[in-house]
């Protein structure tokens, strides 16, 4: 079996995964709560948590699939892109577990990862697809046209979409983060009572940020009152904005690519407009569309192996190479 | 009792493979190479992993990246193997160097980690007092970058090249006592992450 850790942004993770892509433990340990009060991910604060959660995760995830180290045959780690001094940390414990082992190393990129969210046991979507990627950090459109990896089509030039839903929800006084909060609000409010922009872009790249700005005059603008009556009507009018530049981008990005399939993964994947707005897609099961440690395990599965003691000065990335 | 030490808090990673207060090697080298180092030691050692007994970590202060390199491969080490861990700070390490010596870890910002009283404190090098570094032998890469404003103050600062200078780790080797779990050895920050500061905590 592969065990899998993740440490890219906020969650700590690790979970164990078999060959055949079935899930034995999947442990999540968010630091939400710990960020919710910055308003966001501070890396730093990110960074100290991983450290102290890293092998009480580990030691979970062999609990839960009452298994041992010594069950263990691979050890995958997500080595990029994120926040960099996070990233070493699950770096460090992999090579530090993997060499006491003597075991091979798999390093994984983190938006593979994602992807490989739809790799794994009981429902495996198959490539060829193209891939919608949304969360905290990512907005791309991917080309995937086999397990081992992908090709960018689109992605945003400024705001992720889940920044803009957090920073959408912090306009609003809503809470941390903002994408759940706003979701919820949404379904009390008329997503037409407000126009948004959706700034179109050429090609097949988003953005976020005048959107967010929009929202900003609009709140400045309503009286105290008024505001407060319709802030659910400004949170969803918000959400379907955002998510209709994710349904129209994604849905010409598949028609200029001639794509059968399309898949949805990462965070933003769990806002129900938006897993409402596109029919037929294949979405990432809900607890493996926040970073998990099961993707990174999933992942390693169609990534080469680095060999025992081969590995002991690999270094982590913090953004996609150009 | 074969025990490896590391500290990877400063500007360079030391590591050393010990066996009953016998150095049988040490490194220098980088924080993200540190198992390489370590996995030179063993193999120069003629050991395996599993028959390490016991972990000694640096726990700083020092640059919050890479000491946490550090304390990371001490605890999963120490997970992965079943061995009982020590941390012993990067400033006792370097003081145990040279009789009465003060330590100096250049802390970035203009600032360095010493020790004042016995306790770890950033502070800047100008603000040292005179009566703290009189006739003192200053050590670390914090000597080593601010020599001019301690010397100016009365300490003594060796050669830049000189070993005095390296947190070296057999000294945490021959300075660890108490021996327990691995998540018991906390790294020494000094300072609160930025953010917390705009909060005013
Ligand atoms: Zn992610």
């Amino acid at each position: 079996m592969i065990l899998g850790l993740e440490t890219s942004c906020d969650e700590t993770a690790a979970a164990l995964v078999t060959e055949g892509g079935e899930i034995l433990a999947n442990v999540v340990s968010s630091q939400a709560d710990l960020h919710a009060r910055y308003g966001g991910v501070v890396p730093e604060v990110a960074s100290r948590r991983h450290l102290e959660l890293v092998t009480p995760v580990v030691r979970e995830a062999l609990g839960d699939a009452q298994a041992s180290l010594d069950d263990v045959e691979r050890i995958a780690v997500t080595r990029g892109p994120g926040l960099i001094g996070a990233l070493l940390v699950g770096l460090s414990a992999a090579k530090s577990l993997a060499w006491a082992r003597q075991l091979p190393l798999v390093p994984v990129d983190h938006l593979h990862g994602h992807v490989a969210s739809l790799y794994l046991q009981p429902d495996p979507v198959e490539p060829p697809f193209l891939c919608l990627l949304a969360s905290g950090g990512h907005t791309l459109l991917l080309d995937v046209a086999d397990h081992g990896g992908y090709r960018i089509v689109g992605t945003t030039l400024d705001d992720a979409a889940g920044e803009a839903f957090d920073k959408g929800a912090r306009l609003l006084g809503l809470g941390y983060p903002g994408g759940a909060e706003i979701d919820r609000l949404a379904r009390e409010g008329d997503p037409e009572a407000f126009a948004f922009p959706v700034a179109r872009v050429p090609g097949l790249d988003f953005s976020f940020s005048g959107l967010k700005t929009a929202l900003l005059y609009k709140v400045r603008e309503l009286p105290a009152d008024e505001l407060e009556r319709r802030r659910s009507d400004l949170a969803a009018s918000y959400q379907r904005a955002i998510v209709r530049a994710l349904a129209e981008r994604t849905a010409a990005a598949a028609e200029q690519l001639g794509a059968e399939q399309v898949a949805v993964v990462g965070g933003v994947a769990a806002n129900s407009e938006l897993r409402a707005s596109l029919p037929g897609a294949a979405l990432a099961p809900l607890p493996l569309c926040t970073d998990n440690a099961a993707m990174i395990a999933s992942a390693a599965r169609y990534v080469e192996e680095i060999p025992f003691a081969r590995y002991l000065a690999l270094d982590a990335y913090a953004s996609t190479a150009a | 009792m074969l025990t490896l030490a590391f500290d990877t808090a400063t500007s360079v990673a030391t590591s050393a493979l010990v066996e009953d207060g016998r150095t049988l090697g040490e490194r220098v080298g980088l924080a993200g190479r540190l198992l390489e180092d370590v996995n030179d030691l063993l193999v120069g050692a003629d050991a395996r992993p599993t028959e390490l007994r016991r972990i000694v970590a640096g726990t700083g202060p020092g640059s919050f990246t890479s000491l946490r390199i550090g304390l990371m491969a001490a605890r999963a080490l120490g997970f992965a193997l079943d061995l009982k861990v020590a941390g012993v700070s990067t400033l006792d390490a370097l003081a145990s160097g040279a009789p009465g010596a003060l330590p100096v870890i250049d802390a970035r910002r203009r600032e360095v980690f010493t020790l004042v009283d016995g306790e770890p404190v950033a502070i800047g090098p100008d603000e040292l007092s005179n009566s703290l570094l009189q006739g003192r032998i200053c050590v670390g890469d914090g000597a080593v970058r601010y020599r001019e404003v301690l010397e100016a103050g009365g300490a003594e600062v060796p050669p830049d090249d000189s070993e005095l200078h390296l947190p070296r780790a057999a000294l945490h080797a021959r300075l660890a006592r108490d021996f327990g779990p691995a998540e018991l050895v906390e790294p020494i920050y000094v300072r609160a992450p930025d953010a917390d500061r705009v909060l005013g905590r």
